[in-house]
């Protein structure tokens, strides 16, 4: 395992380099969702596939999540964004990178591209979108009721979870209930500062959105193509919120081709295993 | 290394394998506190361990520091989905780390 401290948080990062020691076609930087979300999401799913194709692929569990350091403050959108900054700079990738994020990554990813354009290659998002005062809405919401129901009935909740979603899942909520208990990241995310209409119509790099069919963010897409100058739309049928479980094969037949479309030379960076 | 060392080749066996796996699994699970679970081929990396996904990863850089490049967890789960990796038992991933220590590939003659 590999911890990489940004000087603020200590972050949990995994690469997988080219199969075969070949030089990488691209660097992809893939960040994961909220709460029950880790690195291993992509880990077993886009990551194996993207270093055999040639990709240099940089994985990281964000603060509060997976094996990375878990401070109790600090869990404002910005302060995601920094993290992806310390921690490039740490790896010493200052070329443009494609990133790839689901869902909360995502939209760490649109706050990344908007505050270093240059830094980024392509944006690939499955099921996001951009920090709006909709968005953050929405999380209060969400994040209120998550907070609200561990806080009344944790361990009904939980033995629910364990009869009808299964033992994994069981497990992946309760170390999200560990970080709801022990930090303020309920609070501070729909506190985020958000992004105006004219700083998303910033992003200028290619940008891919993937979504379920059913889910009722799919319709962010339309809105997002009539924003941005590159934006390409995809909807994935029969799938909803969980498109990178529940179909990544598809998400790999779309994103990959797409970075290789895109292919940006980069530097190699820091050898880290 | 438990695995048996033969004449210009490494040999490794389902038992060998198996404690090694079992002992980085014992590591993992003292995170969560003491456990007395019995590790054998049979048991399920969730059902039985419950572990989550994130330790899946612990354990394949784990194997990576102990087998090197010749056992490569990431591409053993490459063709397959979320539910059927975290549906593994040991037994399956101790046969897959024995075919590749005694693949001819890995022999230390092939280089």
């Amino acid at each position: 395992m590999a911890m990489v401290h940004t000087g603020d948080v200590g972050l949990h990062v995994q690469r997988l380099p080219p199969t075969g020691g070949r030089p990488a076609i691209a660097t992809a930087v893939l960040l994961h969702g909220l709460l029950t979300d880790s690195l291993a999401s992509y880990y077993f799913t886009l990551a194996p596939a993207f270093a055999a194709a040639g990709v240099d692929v940089v994985m990281y569990d964000h603060r509060g999540h997976g094996r990375s350091e878990r401070p109790a403050t600090g869990y404002g959108l910005d302060t995601f964004v920094t993290d992806l900054e310390a921690l490039l700079d740490r790896l010493e990738l200052a070329g443009p990178v494609h990133l790839v994020g689901n869902s909360f990554g995502g939209t760490v990813a649109f706050g990344y591209a908007v505050r270093r354009p240059q830094r980024v290659a392509g944006l690939a998002v499955i099921e996001s979108e951009p920090a709006t005062v909709g968005w953050a809405h929405k999380l209060r919401g969400l994040l209120g009721r998550v907070e609200a129901e561990l806080s009344e009935n944790e361990t009904e909740v939980l033995a629910w979870i364990a009869a009808n979603r299964g033992p994994h899942t069981a497990r992946l909520s309760r170390s999200a209930a560990r970080l709801v208990r022990a930090t303020t990241i309920t609070r501070e995310i729909p506190a985020s500062r958000v992004l105006s209409e004219d700083r998303i119509r910033s992003v200028r790099c290619p940008v891919l959105a993937v979504y379920g069919a059913e889910s009722d963010l799919a319709v962010q897409g339309m809105w997002l193509s009539s924003l941005l100058p590159d934006c390409r739309v995809r909807l994935v049928p029969r799938c909803e919120h969980s498109v990178l479980v529940e179909a990544p094969g598809v998400c790999r037949e779309l994103i990959l081709p797409w970075i290789e479309e895109h292919r940006a030379v980069t530097g190699a960076g820091a050898e880290l295993r | 290394m438990s695995t048996s060392e033969q004449t210009g080749t490494i040999h490794a066996d389902d038992g060998a394998v198996l404690a090694d796996v079992a002992g980085m699994l014992r590591v993992i699970l003292d995170e969560y506190g003491p456990d007395d679970t019995e590790i054998g081929m049979d048991t399920t990396f969730t059902g039985d361990l419950e572990l989550e996904s994130i330790d899946l990863v612990t354990l394949a850089g784990e194997l990576q520091a102990r087998y090197g490049d010749r056992v490569n967890f990431a591409e053993f789960v490459a063709d397959m989905d979320l539910e059927e990796i975290i549906a593994l038992t040991v037994g399956r991933l101790v046969t897959h780390v024995v075919m590749c220590l005694n693949s001819p590939e890995n022999s230390p003659e092939a280089g």
